[in-house]
């Protein structure tokens, strides 16, 4: 089965799936339309490449991109703490070449998403729906928000003090395992979601 | 298991539709009948029938591509346009998309789908045989042709349209139906779409015969080295092939030079 595929349609979906619900999303796409991020990981044998139009498309292919990051998972894991940063630059743990542009707007894109959930929920639930859910969707909004924003704050500093090697592409890894971890919640999310829906159908049923 | 009456061709006029010998003249339109009673439910059935992992055959398929901003991409027998809605976005504004196929009913269910996905502009979509290709010499990047060929009548024909209308450097992708590599996988396989999928075919889209046709044409499919040896008779060249799922699928790729 081809696993590369396999990972790259799901950190695909997630993301799209997550820039689909803020309206901010085609905005801040603007400046990256047509522009290309690769992320090689050291310990994955072909680079993740982020195509960018009117939403993000994930390759596995080992073409040219306007920009590439090359980093481990190790390097990933030390990125846990910003302050390392300069440091890891200077061992040259981590790499930047291409268009810094292109990776500033990427952190950009999925720094503040600014995603309402109760408005989203309520699309589809109705309003009284949307209260109740809305704890647990305020609660998984603070986790990816502080994420994100940490994740953001980390591609700032670099293409801000580091001018000839910027890191962030852990950023973008680590975005991708917060997607992943998103997903799962998402997934339990619905799941309370289906719950309470239920509960007045049931009830009107009686 | 053995193939349930299959016959061969007698004479230059016939041809294979799915097991059954029929006139040439005759198959091309059998074929269009299939795909017109498929169409409305056909991407439900792709998703049925292959449990969901044509979409990584596809996405093996367009990470193959080598695709660039600014190219032509061709999607040949595109259907209901699963390749054709990400080359769109992978060529952008100055690319080009075509989609093509032979068959009407598919070419609306694909242009409604990508019109619903917000993709407009850089797609045209184009009612056209793969045998005779209506386009200029020389023109496109890449084509790609997915569970396409074994349709076509006279495939050596459509490659040779295929060569004709690829850039010089251009290349060919052909995802196709193929042969399983391990015994074992086949005779699962067989149960898998002699049995169950004219059965779904009837149960989803209540239309088994066209599901027992798309199997059998599965079976009649020329195997990997066949399909290479096909593609460099028609002037491919550095033609390799990589097979998906255990051979069950396979992706051929070749080169105009
Ligand atoms: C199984 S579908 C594949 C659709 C799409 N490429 C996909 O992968 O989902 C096969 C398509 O081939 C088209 N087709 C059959 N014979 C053809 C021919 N001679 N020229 C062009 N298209 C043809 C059919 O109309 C049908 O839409």
């Amino acid at each position: 089965m081809p696993a590369p595929q396999l990972l790259t349609g799901g950190i695909e979906m997630a993301i799209n799936n997550l820039l689909s619900l803020d309206p901010d999303s085609p905005q801040r796409l603007l400046p990256l339309n047509g522009k290309r991020l690769q992320v090689k990981l050291h310990e994955l044998p072909w680079p993740l490449t982020f195509a960018f139009s009117q939403r993000v498309d994930v390759l596995a292919d080992e073409q040219q991109a306007d920009c590439t990051i090359v980093l481990s998972i190790a390097t990933l894991k030390k990125m846990q703490d910003i302050s390392q940063l300069s440091y890891l630059i200077q061992q040259q743990e981590l790499s930047l070449n291409g268009d810094m542009h292109t990776a500033q707007s990427f952190s950009n894109l999925v720094k503040d998403l600014n995603i309402d959930w109760e408005e989203q929920l309520s699309r589809y639930t109705g309003d009284v729906i949307a209260h109740q859910s809305f704890r647990t969707a305020r609660q998984l909004h603070h986790r990816l928000t502080a994420k994100l924003q940490r994740l953001g704050d980390i591609l700032k500093d670099v293409a801000m003090d580091e001018k000839q090697l910027a890191a962030h592409p852990l950023a973008v890894e680590d975005f991708s395992e917060q997607v992943n971890d998103l997903r799962s919640d998402v997934a339990r999310f619905e799941a309370r979601l289906l719950q309470l829906e239920q509960r007045p159908k049931q009830r009107k049923g009686k | 298991m053995s193939d349930p009456g299959q016959s061969q061709p007698q004479s230059d006029d016939q041809t294979h539709f799915g097991f059954k010998t029929v006139g040439k003249q005759q198959k091309a339109t059998m074929v269009a009948e299939v795909f017109h009673s498929v169409a409305a439910k056909y991407d439900v059935m792709n998703d049925l029938m292959s449990m969901g992992i044509h979409r990584l055959w596809k996405r093996f398929t367009i990470d193959c591509s080598g695709v660039r901003p600014g190219q032509k991409v061709l999607d040949l027998a595109g259907g209901t346009g699963d390749l054709a809605a990400k080359f769109s976005r992978l060529v952008g504004k100055d690319g080009q998309v075509v989609l093509a196929d032979i068959n009407n009913a598919m070419l609306r269910v694909g242009r409604d789908k990508l019109r619903d996905k917000g993709i407009l502009g850089n797609v045209d979509y184009v009612q056209a045989n793969a045998e005779c290709l209506p386009f200029p010499d020389n023109h496109f990047d890449l084509i790609t042709i997915a569970f396409g060929l074994r349709n076509v009548t006279d495939k050596d024909a459509a490659l040779a349209s295929m060569l004709r209308v690829l850039k010089p450097g251009g290349r060919l992708l052909v995802l196709e139906f193929s042969k399983p590599e391990f015994d074992a996988l086949s005779k699962v396989y067989d149960l898998y779409s002699f049995h169950l999928l004219p059965k779904m075919g009837k149960l989803v889209a209540n239309d088994s015969e066209s599901y027992q046709y798309l199997a059998e044409s599965i079976r009649m499919h020329p195997d990997q080295e066949t399909l290479k040896a096909m593609m460099e008779n028609a002037g491919f060249e550095q033609v390799t092939y990589h097979n998906m799922t255990g051979g069950i699928v396979a992706l051929h790729r070749g080169f105009k030079f």
